[in-house]
């Protein structure tokens, strides 16, 4: 059970981390800065989800990455690309819409919402 | 840092390599990351010390087992998509129904039968119920590994002139399993195809008839360039679904087409595609027809073929020209 339920919240925050790391992006981060950033907010995440997750936004056009090897190791950073600017604010509405819906549905704690039933003319009754 | 804890950051490297697929280039910039994560944590945990080896094998376990951590970098690109997999197990089905129809008639009439370059020979031992059990997983392997090549490269077939853009759903583990035994299938026609001194289509058969009866002239004489045509091409859409569009890949895919396309010109300028004069005593007087007619439609299909290897052989140059520049 401890196991599906571990399944159940991977998945789960794995979905979230997504919109987390393009608002977080919206400032210039490498890597495991991200994944830091991401755990200090209560989103603990791998770099095995993470890394090709930033891959993903970045083959779709949210993100740029560039490397910087002026430091002490070279590192990779990320951040929104014009396309990312854009799509953010519309992800966002889109979770605050999904968010509200879970939360609404969660709140009823397990009762079925009312559904009204349809009205059925006398007529087709017969 | 301390000679082990490199050594043992490396191997941790080197193994993740090992499982990563795709171009060079995208697995280099995988990997630095990964490097570079790995110091960062390393740094982390020693507080600015030097790292012993306990901090390294720590971080390295929290990193998790090289080959996952490599094989969820690479993008899921499934060799059967899933609308696939249902009329591939009933074609898998089907073919072992025949192939296994064909060893008992083999086994039932005691000699080998030949189909271009296979062969289906008899079971030595039909009373040996575990012989018997191994040549039907044999037939069964052989079944499966010939149809994930024909399943893999259907779709690419279809879209010939445009790039492939493998989906995918298989593991990547599993993907690896497949590509094995599509890659041991092809080695095994290409074994064959030499055996047979690269007539692979055009087999004599042990009664000195041949195989293919009613080829031309066109196709004999092309026969070889026919033959690695098509294991190029075979090769080619399999080294695609491996290590995905790069210059290797495109320079085959190049040479591939201009073969094709050399082999299909040489072909249609010959004009003798189909013979059918070996087969007037059963045709009768329908043969001087309907082998001039034959002939004019494959070579009217051998034109088609053409102009679209022809326009493939263009359109992967200009790509091979743009990843090279690309590159350099």
């Amino acid at each position: 059970m401890s196991n599906l339920l571990d399944k159940i919240g991977a998945e789960l925050r794995r979905g979230m981390v997504q919109i987390a790391a393009l608002s977080l992006l919206r400032k210039r981060l490498y890597g495991y800065q991200l994944v830091k950033v991401l755990a200090a907010a209560g989103l603990e995440t791998e770099e095995g989800t993470l890394y090709p997750l930033l891959r993903r936004l970045e083959s779709q056009g949210l993100l740029t990455s560039e490397w910087d090897t002026e430091g002490s190791r070279p590192r990779k950073y990320y951040v929104l690309s014009s396309e990312g600017v854009e799509a953010l604010p519309r992800l966002e509405r889109i979770w605050e819409e999904i968010s509200g819906s879970v939360g609404r549905i969660l709140q009823q704690e397990g009762d079925a919402p009312e559904v009204e039933e349809p009205v059925v003319p006398v007529e087709e009754k017969r | 840092m301390t000679g082990p804890v490199t050594e043992a950051v490396h191997q941790w490297l080197d193994e993740a390599a090992t499982a990563m697929g795709g171009d060079s280039g995208r697995r280099r910039d995988v990997l630095l990351e990964l490097e570079t994560t790995i110091y960062d944590r390393l740094e982390e945990r020693s507080g600015g010390e030097t790292p012993t080896t306990k901090d390294v094998t720590e971080v390295l376990i929290a990193m998790g087992e090289p080959a996952e951590v490599a094989n969820s970098f690479m993008p899921v690109r499934p060799l059967l998509a899933p609308h696939q997999t249902r009329p591939f197990l009933l074609n898998v089905s089907a073919v072992f129904a025949v192939h296994m129809l064909f060893v008992i008639g083999a086994t039932v009439a005691g000699k080998q039968f030949g189909f271009t370059s296979f062969r289906i020979s008899p079971i030595e031992n039909p009373g040996n119920a575990l012989g018997v059990f191994a040549r039907a997983l044999g037939t069964l392997f052989f079944d499966i590994g010939l149809l994930l090549c024909v399943f893999a490269i259907l779709p690419r077939l279809q879209r010939v002139i445009r790039f492939p853009r493998t989906s995918l759903i298989v593991r990547p583990k599993t993907r690896r399993s497949i590509e094995l035994a599509c890659f041991l299938t092809l080695a095994l026609v290409v074994v064959d195809v030499f055996r047979n001194n690269l007539l692979a289509l055009y087999v004599p058969s042990a009664e000195g008839t041949l195989i293919i009866p009613f080829i031309g002239q066109g196709i004999e004489d092309n026969i070889l360039l026919l033959n690695l045509w098509l294991i190029s091409a075979i090769a080619r859409e399999l080294l695609y679904v491996r290590f995905g569009e790069s210059r290797s890949t495109l320079g085959l895919d190049v040479a591939s087409n201009a073969l094709g396309l050399v082999c299909l010109l040489r072909m249609v300028a010959s004009r003798e595609l189909v013979d059918l004069t070996g087969a007037s005593d059963v045709l009768g007087s329908a043969a001087e027809t309907l082998g001039p007619l034959l002939n004019t439609s494959f070579s009217l299909l051998a034109v088609g073929t053409a102009a679209l290897l022809a326009a493939r052989l263009v359109f992967r140059g200009f790509r091979l020209m743009m990843v090279r520049r690309a590159g350099s």
